[in-house]
């Protein structure tokens, strides 16, 4: 009985932790398998927490919260879409970090009116007496916020979309091989920029959960981190939703079991693992060629493809 | 085309990077131009270990700063977020280019660095918060909480229905380990067999690392919350889970007004101002900090019960905390007297190994405070260090 409550409590805060973090995954992955690296999750995220409180406090409608957030997350990748893909430039990296700086930056000076404030209206929460009478399951879903379910469906949906409809062939192969995708008429330019719209739509949401749902209000900085998290778990999970699913929630299991096992083992031992499984991943990966190709890094990830160049 | 369409790329770019960067490093507050040009003004710079909207020690101290700059004869500045290592190229920064006259180090971590400027600048006043090093012109101060966090214990105490009590701390230094002490032997005096539960989350600004360790208390079973880090992130979480809580440091009284009980208030302006105002009439100057220490406790009036000024406990509770009340309110009352005829580190003291640390009738000096590294009786968890 002591064992399933702990396994019921750990379960069911991996799942509120790790919600942020699968959404900002799911998105960073269509965005590297179509061969974009973004590295503004983080800015996009605290953008669309701030955007997503905001709205909710001002309507006082969460949903709109949520739209605001996802918009907001959006059109930040825009600018990232624009450099790395019609610029052509060989400065992802750059302009995705400009995005991290400039959200942490402007999010903090408009915010500073807004810490502290309560946030009345929230997500509505999943939960009925017939969830809740399921053994174990029950108790692990019920009373998370109805973001926890979406972000789930869509973990499922975009591994479909990507592994067994044609639209995931096209994502691929602008990640793979842009020429060859070019050749076979494949939009790689279009592709892309969907790609980049998506993950920071997701990333955007993500940061909504967290000042919307996760811990209801707003504070400069509120991601601390979790958008470099994010980068990691996208290659934990090897560029794949699913994998994703199980990496987020790993990692949020991980999180609270640092803070709840505290008197029985160093926390910073928890505290490492999510990095310490990324390298290993890592290192899984260059390990040798088979690997790199299965497991689907993608081939063309970070190059600009330049269509008049060929 | 394609010229032209980089070009606006890399302005964009560095737009970005530039708004970026000057939000992040925090506008220096404008310095006000009053009075006749000939008056004797003074230049003070603020350095901030976080962002100074962080409803904690930051923002406490910024706070007092905007009240300080309402004197006539006082400019400040300040530097918000200020990683440790950079401590002295910031104040370097502060003295040769805004030309500041004093300087307040913030926060423990820029100790080392505090002193390492004040040989350098002989002729610059300087005063850090909660450290121990000083120099003929370094000054240390702190408002210490433990007297509050005790009275807190009381109430804690008596509304705790588990016999367990949560605190998150945000690292096990001597400063969190006294508050924790004073909590609990509060806690004790009211309900001799009831726990505090400790968890540490390694930061003074992570509200998920927050959020996660209180979590992890409810499931432990505790149903009345403490910290000492620099969020509400505890409140809300207790709140949201309908747990009674005390705020810390700033007003937190409006982020769950049915669930906050109590709190620690600070208030720095009542040193700043006092230091500010030995500077000006010169009694105190570059030459003589060194044996300067001050330690502002209920009595000096630099911290204050509450999680909202002149609001000791919230009237919502009041009823439910019974007797205890009037205990917290005497008690405040003993702290307060000028004689200071009670204080909660009174021995005989044991800590939790059973081990006599204050003997009978001996009252815990300075010194034992601020190296305090032992755990009371009833504190239960991780406490590394520990004697």
């Amino acid at each position: 009985m002591e064992l399933q409550t702990f396994i019921i409590d750990t379960l069911s805060r991996a799942l509120a932790y790790g919600t942020p973090l699968l959404l900002g995954t799911l998105g960073e992955i269509y965005c590297e398998r179509s061969g974009v690296l973004n590295l503004g999750v983080e800015g996009m995220m605290i953008l669309g927490a701030f955007a997503g409180f905001v709205t909710t406090y001002a309507t006082g409608n969460p949903f709109l919260g949520v739209l605001a957030a996802a918009i907001v997350g959006g059109s930040a990748s825009m600018i990232h879409a624009f450099f790395s893909i019609t610029i052509k430039t060989n400065i992802q990296v750059v302009s995705g970090l400009a995005i991290t700086f400039f959200g942490l930056g402007l999010t903090g000076v408009l915010g500073r009116g807004w810490e502290g404030k309560p946030l009345d209206a929230s997500l509505p929460i999943i939960g009925s007496p017939f969830l809740e009478s399921i053994p174990v399951l029950g108790p692990i879903f019920s009373g998370q916020s109805v973001l926890v379910y979406i972000s789930i469906g869509l973990a499922l949906i975009l591994w479909f979309i990507l592994f067994k409809t044609s639209w995931g062939i096209s994502i691929r192969s602008a990640g793979e091989d842009p020429e060859a995708a070019d050749a076979l008429g494949v939009n790689t330019s279009l592709v892309r920029y969907l790609c980049v719209l998506t993950g920071g739509v997701l990333a955007g949401i993500g940061g909504a959960y967290l000042s919307i749902d996760y811990r209801p209000s707003w504070t400069q900085g509120m991601t601390v981190g979790m958008g470099w998290i994010v980068i990691a778990l996208t290659i934990f999970s090897f560029w794949n939703p699913l994998a994703a699913l199980i990496g987020s929630y790993l990692f949020g299991s991980l999180f609270y079991l640092s803070f709840k096992l505290q008197p029985y083992l160093a926390p910073e031992l928890l505290m490492i693992m999510p990095y310490l499984t990324t390298i290993l991943a890592l290192v899984l990966l260059n390990c040798s060629k088979t690997f790199r190709r299965r497991l689907g890094v993608p081939a063309a990830l970070g190059l600009p493809y330049n269509r008049e160049e060929k | 085309m394609r010229k032209t369409l980089l070009f606006t790329g890399v302005l964009i770019l560095a737009c970005l990077f530039f708004t970026g960067l000057v939000f992040a490093t925090g506008e220096k507050g404008a310095p006000e131009v009053s009075g006749p040009a000939a008056e004797k003004i003074i230049k003070v710079g603020f350095i901030y270990v976080g962002p100074i909207g962080d409803m904690g020690w930051t923002h406490a101290h910024n706070q007092a700063r905007l009240m300080v700059e309402k004197l006539p004869w006082v400019e400040t500045i300040y530097q918000e977020s200020v990683p440790e290592g950079d401590t002295l190229s910031t104040i370097e920064r502060m003295i040769q280019q805004e030309k500041c006259d004093v300087v307040f180090t913030t926060s423990f971590g820029f100790m080392d660095g505090t002193i390492d400027a004040a040989r350098k600048f002989p002729n610059i006043i300087m005063a850090h918060a909660s450290g121990f090093k000083r120099a003929p012109n370094v000054a240390t101060y702190m408002a210490d909480f433990y007297q509050v966090y005790y009275l807190n214990g009381l109430m804690a105490g008596a509304l705790t229905k588990t016999g367990k009590i949560g605190y998150v701390g945000a690292f096990p230094i001597p400063e969190v380990k006294r508050h924790i002490n004073a909590y609990t032997i509060g806690v004790r005096e009211v309900n001799p067999d009831a726990e505090v539960h400790v968890r540490w989350i390694g930061a003074w600004f992570d509200p998920p690392a927050a959020t996660e360790a209180t979590m992890a208390l409810i499931d432990e079973g505790c149903d009345v919350f403490a910290f000492t880090e620099d969020t509400s992130t505890v409140v809300e979480v207790a709140a949201k889970n309908g747990f009674p809580s005390f705020g810390h440091y700033s007003p937190m009284y409006d982020a769950s007004p049915d669930y906050v009980v109590s709190g620690q208030l600070v208030h720095w302006d009542v040193f700043y101002l006092r230091f500010l105002g030995l500077v000006y009439s010169g009694i105190l100057n570059s030459g003589n900090l060194e044996n300067l220490d001050y330690w502002g406790l209920l009595r000096e009036g630099d911290v204050e019960l509450g999680a909202k000024p002149g609001m000791p406990v919230n009237p919502a509770w009041i009823g439910r905390l019974g007797d205890t009340h009037d205990l917290v309110l005497k008690r405040l009352e003993q702290m307060k007297n000028p004689q200071m005829v009670f204080d909660p580190f009174t021995g005989p003291l044991y800590d939790r190994k059973g081990n006599l640390v204050l003997p009978a009738g001996a009252r815990a000096d300075y010194l034992h405070l601020l190296t305090i590294e032992w755990a009371a009786k009833g504190v239960v968890g991780p406490w590394p260090n520990e004697p």
